[in-house]
């Protein structure tokens, strides 16, 4: 047998040029690296008919260009081995964006066989490619349809590649026109090239010319090291010629006069479903992102997401509170007794630290969990980053880049990797200026707090108040870029900017469960580190005595150490309804992580019952029996999923009920009428205490709106202001905070006085 | 007339709001897939760049697969003589080192 002809396969990576090679060679293969690099070469040995080829795979390249090292090995060994045929294998699928390099193989001149790999692909998505036209429009190029996975295909491509190394039978490639002036300016350069024995034997000519004046540097390096410099300098010429006649340089030019082959050779030998015509994505595209009707859209669903995330999860919530609050402490207690700890201070620290402070927190995990289920469908449907671009539209309206909008839809999850976010902000003082509002977006973890007190205060109309405080962020957020924007960061127009939508489709549970476990189970952790942590700090801060009689673990609240901290602060809410020490401590604690609002709330209310229940000396009552305790635990979990799924098919009649003059009933399967929503024991307490520090319920009222305004508004989380000192620095972290504090303050001082002079409690 | 690559670049820099992807290839009758492909040659140029707006975090020790970062969309922006000259830093979060 005589000496293996080579055969090179070229592709884009990942249009599975690997697996057809393997397939193609099987095992006979070597693998090596490429002359000087570190790029992976592998040879096989196949044989065709009498004939047998060395198989190499060239490394992955979009193009000839000379952009990295994979290219310019595959361009060299093309020119340099002068192999018998090159296979362009592309991705069947994707031939506007594969066919590039091709197109580029063919200008080498060399024997070609094109391969349509991963035909099923593309078959699945009902592309259908019309081989013959397709072949035809290339000059009768051997195009062969293949599976390279299933080695589908592979005879033919035998038979393509035995046909274009038989010297007689084979078919070139037909050159591109490049229309003029440039064809006579590669006319010329060729000419000169061909003319020199040494170059014209190593190039082909009307190849190198074109790659010359593609102002190729790798060529022009070389040819100028090698001493061809008439030749550069006539390129040069030729390059500023072209430039002056078109005002445009000669790379511009060929590039798309090459894209524009491609698409004349594809319009209708590829067939795409609904080619040509609006597709469905397009169609919702006029509406959902409609310039007028876009802004409307995202806040109804918005405001969908909050009633379905307050009144679906309520149930849940109400069981879990009962639940650690109920059975949970009963049994740790118990646990305690046996173990003779319950009148210990470790025994207190367990009740009242950990059970009282996490489980107050880990309560809220069915609100979180519906939040990132209609955010994971939001997500997984495409709309969420269709909603970034109606955004753009509102943020650019008012001076801001529009861009900054995608950190801010980050926010919603959590501040901190919003910050990171601004990073995709090429301009300094937009990424300042966005960072700087980012935290006014209402984060994950602001929802507990919004939740319990929604509840507490507005019953089933909790959602109403929680899609306020979110409009309330995104409006704070806007007026302060818009005020930076004229005062302090004074610069640029925005810069225009072009987004690749994803098409709509059906969200997959798989991908919707994914994000919804991996978001949940982030709360969790949350809760079970920095809140568990918290309440032990806030327990023994609790618990340590600076004034009165009391002794460690027996001292009343308020003389407690963190009583007086946050006693020293209490006064400075005054003006906002709020000034009780409870809340005020609860606010400090807000700054290690917003769920901790609750979780220390959870446990000084807690304890003050506590305190409440040993001056009362209340007679205690037998502990029902743990059987009991645990049937009842599972009848309530199933009247609590009832009424779950009874609240997901409200959302129906709850959201048609916004059309003014319709009222459509709700569902009630459990008969339970317009009973009164039932509260958790840290509702009532909430309840009771602003009721009592503001002198009336409608007023507890106004001051508990102010409180989560401010809750909203104020200094960040402290993972959230490591993450902008990390960024911007410790000064401008201290702007931000002082501004996000005081704005915070005004903000909740408005809501309380402003309530007050319209009459409202 | 303009090379339809010149036409391009120049409907993103003269722009007046963002456009889609796919507006924009609706506006010159090309495939989302081909028109991409050009707005990709200008980025080699140094004309446009190209912006993968989804950020990874390692703040709370997820690194790259934070679990609350939205999955955004690619863009293309216009890059402006004077924007700085160095790199585009990765949206990446280094909080934790």
């Amino acid at each position: 047998m005589t000496t293996p002809q080579i055969v090179a396969l070229a592709g884009n990576p990942n249009v599975g040029k690997s697996t057809l090679f393997n397939a193609l060679t099987g095992a006979r293969q070597h693998v090596g690296n490429w002359p000087g690099k570190t790029v992976e070469k592998v040879e096989g040995l196949i044989t065709i008919g009498d004939r047998q080829y060395k198989v190499v795979d060239l490394p992955g390249t979009y193009s000839l260009n000379a952009y990295s090292s994979e290219e310019i090995i595959a361009r060299d060994f093309i020119i340099n081995e002068h192999p018998a045929a090159v296979v362009t294998v592309v991705d069947a699928a994707n031939l506007e964006r594969t066919l590039y390099l091709a197109v580029q193989i063919m200008e080498l001149g060399v024997p070609a066989v094109l391969a349509l790999n991963m035909a099923d692909m593309a078959q699945r998505r009902g592309i259908r490619v019309n081989t013959a036209l397709l072949a035809e429009r290339l000059g009768g190029l051997p195009i062969v349809e293949t599976i390279g996975s299933r080695g589908a295909g592979l005879n033919a491509l035998r038979q393509a590649i035995y046909t274009q190394t038989n010297g007689t039978g084979r078919t070139l490639p037909q050159p591109v026109d490049y229309g003029q002036p440039l064809e006579a300016e590669i006319a010329a350069l060729q000419a000169q090239i061909a003319a020199d024995p040494i170059l014209s034997r190593q190039f082909r000519p009307r190849w190198l010319a074109t790659k010359l004046l593609e102002n190729d540097e790798d060529l022009h390096a070389r040819l100028e090291g090698a001493g061809y410099h008439p030749l550069i300098e006539a390129a040069h010429a030729a390059m500023e010629r072209i430039a002056a006649q078109t005002g445009e340089d000669a790379e511009t030019l060929i590039t798309d006069r090459r894209y524009q082959m491609i698409a004349k050779w594809l319009r209708g030998a590829v067939q795409r479903p609904r080619s040509g015509v609006e597709t469905r994505s397009d169609r919702a595209d006029r509406v959902v992102t409609h310039p007028i009707w876009g802004v409307p859209i995202f806040l109804l669903l918005m405001w969908v997401i909050f009633q379905f995330t307050a009144n679906v999860s309520a149930p849940l919530v109400d069981w879990i509170d009962a639940t650690i609050n109920g059975p949970f402490t009963r049994w740790a207690e118990a646990l305690l007794n046996a173990l003779s700890l319950a009148e210990t201070w470790f025994g207190a620290l367990v009740i009242n630290g950990v059970i009282a402070g996490v489980g107050g927190v880990l309560v809220f995990i069915p609100v979180l969990f519906f939040l990132y289920l209609a955010v994971a469908v939001l997500e997984d449907s495409g709309y969420m980053a269709r909603s970034a671009f109606v955004m753009d539209r509102v943020m650019r309206a008012i001076g801001l880049h529009g861009k900054s909008f995608l950190p801010l839809v980050v926010g919603f999850g959590c501040n901190v990797p919003a910050i990171y976010a601004t990073r995709t902000l090429e301009d300094e003082d937009d990424r300042k200026l966005t960072a700087f509002i980012t935290t006014f977006i209402s984060c994950g973890a602001r929802l507990p707090v919004y939740v319990v007190f929604g509840a507490a205060f507005f019953g089933a109309k909790a959602g109403n108040l929680i899609f306020g405080l979110y409009l309330l962020g995104i409006a704070i957020a806007l007026l302060t870029g818009l005020a930076l924007k004229r005062t302090v960061y004074r610069h640029k127009p925005p810069q225009p900017f072009v987004l690749e939508l994803p098409p709509y489709r059906l969200p997959t549970p798989r991908n919707v469960w994914r994000q919804v476990w991996q978001r949940t189970a982030q709360f969790l952790r949350n809760a079970t580190t920095i809140i568990l942590a918290a309440s032990i700090v806030i327990w023994f801060m609790l618990a340590l005595p600076v004034r009165g009689e009391g002794r460690f673990n027996d001292v009343r609240t308020e003389d407690s150490l963190f009583g007086a901290v946050s006693r020293t602060i209490a006064p400075a809410f005054e003006p906002a309804g709020f000034a009780s020490w409870e809340t005020a401590g609860s606010l400090i604690t807000g700054f290690v992580a917003k769920e901790a609002v609750i979780s220390t709330m959870s446990q000084i209310y807690v304890q003050t019952a506590d305190d409440a229940e040993v001056a009362g000396a209340e007679e205690s009552q037998p502990a029902p029996r743990f059987a009991d305790e645990a049937q009842e635990l599972l009848r309530s979990l199933g009247e609590a999923l009832v009424l779950t799924a009874q609240e997901t098919v409200n959302i129906v009649p709850r959201t048609v009920n916004l059309l003014p003059g319709v009222h459509l009933g709700l569902a009630d399967w459990l008969n339970r009428g317009e009973e009164a929503e039932e509260t958790t024991a840290l509702q009532d307490a909430l309840i009771a205490a602003f009721t009592r520090t503001t002198g009336s319920a409608e007023r507890g009222k106004l001051a508990a709106v102010a409180f989560n305004v401010f809750v909203l508004l104020y200094v960040p989380c402290m993972a959230t202001v490591a993450a902008m000192r990390h960024e911007f620095g410790g000064r401008w972290v201290l702007y931000q905070s002082s501004y996000a504090l005081l704005v915070a303050w005004l903000a909740a001082t408005i809501v309380y006085q402003g309530g007050l002079l319209l009459g409202i409690g | 007339m303009p090379s339809l690559l010149s036409q391009v670049l120049q409907a993103v820099e003269t722009a007046d709001e963002p456009c889609t992807l796919a507006q924009l290839a609706h506006q010159f009758d090309l495939s989302p897939a081909m028109l991409e492909e050009m707005l990709t040659y200008w980025v080699r140029k140094g004309r446009l760049r190209e912006v993968d707006s989804s950020p990874a975090c390692a703040s709370c020790g997820h690194g790259a697969s934070c679990p609350f970062v939205a999955k955004m969309p690619r863009t293309y922006e216009v890059v402006r003589d004077d924007d700085p000259v160095c790199d585009t830093p990765p949206p990446v979060c280094r909080h934790c080192g």
